[in-house]
Parts: structure tokens; sequence; C-alpha cells
């Protein structure tokens, strides 16, 4: 049998006489999670590649809408887990030298399929002059990326949406800015626009099931990076959300 | 070509994991060995000499570091490429796990069942 290597008395020591922090209780559930989540995800696929034998279209879509409904709930285990570790000062980043505006530009590719379904116009033009290029995570900056243009392609007003992506120098920084004519957020709201859990009245009439960790997670990526980010709201309609980078000299 | 017959040793708690594990490596032609504990597979390194090892870090017993550095301590089983497949997902995790001497780095919630079988013949092919 196997057993592991825990003392009781450790912990009937502890139980009760130290209130764990919510960020620890945050990253054992994510923890817990994660686990059956991966577990789920592989048998789907199992079951989608018909390895156990063929399934009719029907089935097939029903599995699929499994799938993406577990994919949403590991991103937001992801979020949580990022979470506690921000609040606990554990996340990390991983340095790399990378072009903001290769990366942008990759990005808005990627997403131009869904803006355009969206009935959104997505427009990036990269700048002739190349710009220096920028240390931060790969992984985790393409998340602000993806975050912050999702953000507008989601929270569009009725008719056509208008984003306009730019990624150009100012000063020692490289800056990216986003500026849509989407929902906006109220004034009311400007202090907490990069708290956890905020989202505004009208985007959660928009898309209940956002969690409002976003942007509390861009903006720590973007600071551990020793950049800053903002907003600012557009005359007329939306937002112009943009963060900024510093410029590594490289030799 | 590879040998369709090579052995895999998965170190992994979870046995729903391992179930689908075996039933998918088995079907695309290798032989499946398995262990639920760190001491349970490092044994099963030593007696079945396997052709990989796919290797979970959170383990009773003995956690997956310590496996990783107890084989690469052995000389009869340093040579043997190891695949952590793994929910942590910290970069210190990440660069530990490689810098004892693992091949490759897989988050289990990043990644496709059809993907981790191409990593692990992807290393199998470099052995």
């Amino acid at each position: 049998m196997v057993k592991y290597n825990f003392q009781k008395e450790d912990f009937s020591n502890n139980l009760y006489k130290e209130r764990p922090k919510i960020s620890e209780v945050i990253s054992i559930v994510a923890h817990q999670l994660r686990h059956p989540l991966s577990v789920i995800k592989n048998y789907l696929e199992v079951l989608m590649l018909e390895d156990l034998g063929k399934i009719n279209p029907k089935q097939r879509e029903y599995l699929s809408d499994c799938l993406e409904n577990v994919e949403r709930m590991a991103l937001n285990v992801n979020e949580l887990m990022s979470i506690s570790l921000i609040e606990e000062g554990r996340y990390e980043l991983s340095l790399k030298l990378l072009s903001l505006e290769d990366l942008t530009e990759e990005i808005v590719d990627e997403l131009a399929l869904w803006a355009k379904a969206s009935n959104c116009e997505l427009s990036f033009q990269k700048l002739e002059k190349r710009l220096p290029r920028v240390l931060t995570d790969p992984i985790k900056i393409r998340m602000v990326l993806e975050n912050l243009i999702s953000n507008s392609i989601r929270y569009k007003k009725a008719g056509q949406g208008k984003i306009e992506i730019k990624v150009e120098q100012s000063g020692q920084e490289v800056m990216f800015s986003c500026k849509d004519n989407g929902i906006g957020i109220p004034k009311k709201d400007f202090s907490k626009v990069f708290s956890k859990f905020y989202r505004s009245e009208e985007a959660v009439g928009i898309d209940p099931n956002g969690a409002g960790l976003g942007l509390y997670i861009n903006k720590a990526i973007v600071e551990l990076s020793g950049g800053k980010i903002g907003f600012s709201p557009n005359k007329g309609f939306g937002m112009t959300f943009y963060f900024t980078l510093p410029i590594v000299k490289e030799k | 070509m590879l040998n369709p017959k090579r052995k895999i040793l998965m170190i992994e708690e979870d046995r729903f994991l391992r179930k689908i594990y075996r039933d998918k490596l088995t079907k695309v032609g290798f032989e499946f060995l398995e262990a639920t504990n760190g001491e349970e597979g490092l044994n099963k390194i030593i007696d079945e000499k396997p052709d990989l090892v796919l290797l979970d870090l959170i383990l009773p017993i003995k956690n997956g570091f310590d496996v990783l550095i107890d084989m690469k301590a052995n000389k009869n089983t340093q040579n043997i490429p190891v695949v952590i497949l793994s929910n942590l997902a910290q970069e210190s995790d990440i660069k530990r796990g490689l810098s004892l001497g693992a091949k490759d780095y897989l988050v289990k919630t990043e990644i496709s069942l059809s993907q981790v079988v191409d990593r692990v013949k992807e290393q199998l092919v470099k052995t």
C-alpha cells in the first residue's frame, strides 16, 4: 500500500491555529482543479480522435462543446493560479528580448478572423523603421496583448466596431496602444479598472462569464517587466488601453 | 524507423491519466509500464531499463525531482531520457526539471495527448 509521508501531528497542530491566506487557498484549489481538468481534456480528445470507435456528427458536436468548456475552465484556473502567485510575490517572468511590433502583428493576424466575424475593423500598421527590442516574458506579454485586443473586440457597441492598434517608440520606451470605439468604462469606475474581479455593469451584460482578472494580471506582467499600463477614455466612444516597456540597449 | 516495442515507463499517481496513456501508447505500438509513486518508479527504472520515462513531479513517497536526481546519479540509468509531464508550470520548476537532466518538460493542461505522444517519439528518435 502506498503511504504519504506527511505526519498526522503536523496537520493537527496547525489546524485552526493559523488561518490560511486567501491566496494560499486559491493556489491549493487551483492546483486541485487543474488535475481533473487535464484528465477530462485527454479523455475527450481520445473520443474525438475516434480511437475507441466512430462517433456521429452530433456526438462530435457535443464532445467539442465539452472540450471548449473544459478549456475555458482551464483558462480560469490558470488565471486563479496567476492571481495567487502575484499576491504572494511569487509570480515569475522569464525575460527574453523580443520585438513587440512583430508579436503584435502575429496576434492581430490570429484575431483577425474573429474580429471580422464580430463586425470589427481591426487595423495595425507596422512602422517602416524597426523599433528597438524590449525585455519581457514572451508568453505572458502575448497574454496581455491578446487580452487587450480581445476586450476591444468583445466589448463593442452595436454596429461596426473599429480598433486601431499601434506600436511606437516614446522616449526610452516602446508603447503599445489599442484604441476602440466600444462600450468604454464609466468614469466612476476608473479607479477600479485594474482591481481583480472588476467588471463594468455593461461588460457583465455583454459577457456574463468573464472573471474580471485579465487587466489585473496584465498590470502585474507589464510592471514586472519594468513598464507601465494605463488607459484613457476617447472623445466620443470607447477607450484606449496602452502599456509601455523599457528599451534595452543592445550591443 | 522506430522500434515499435520500445518501453515507456509512466510514473504518475493518477489512475485515470495512467489508463488513458496506457491505452494510447499501447495503441501506437509501445510497451507500457507504470508506477504510482516515485520509489516504485525508480525501482522500475533500475529493473526494467525503459527506453523513456514519462515523469510526473508531485508524487507520493519520492517526488519527481528526487527520482531524476537519483536516476542521474546511477550510471546504469543516467542515460535513459526523461520527459516531465506535470501540472507545475512555474518557470522555476521548468528550469529545475531541465537542469536536472530532463529532455523535455510538458505541462499537462497545456498539451494534448497526441502532442505528448509526438514529443515522446521525438525523444526516442534522438536516442
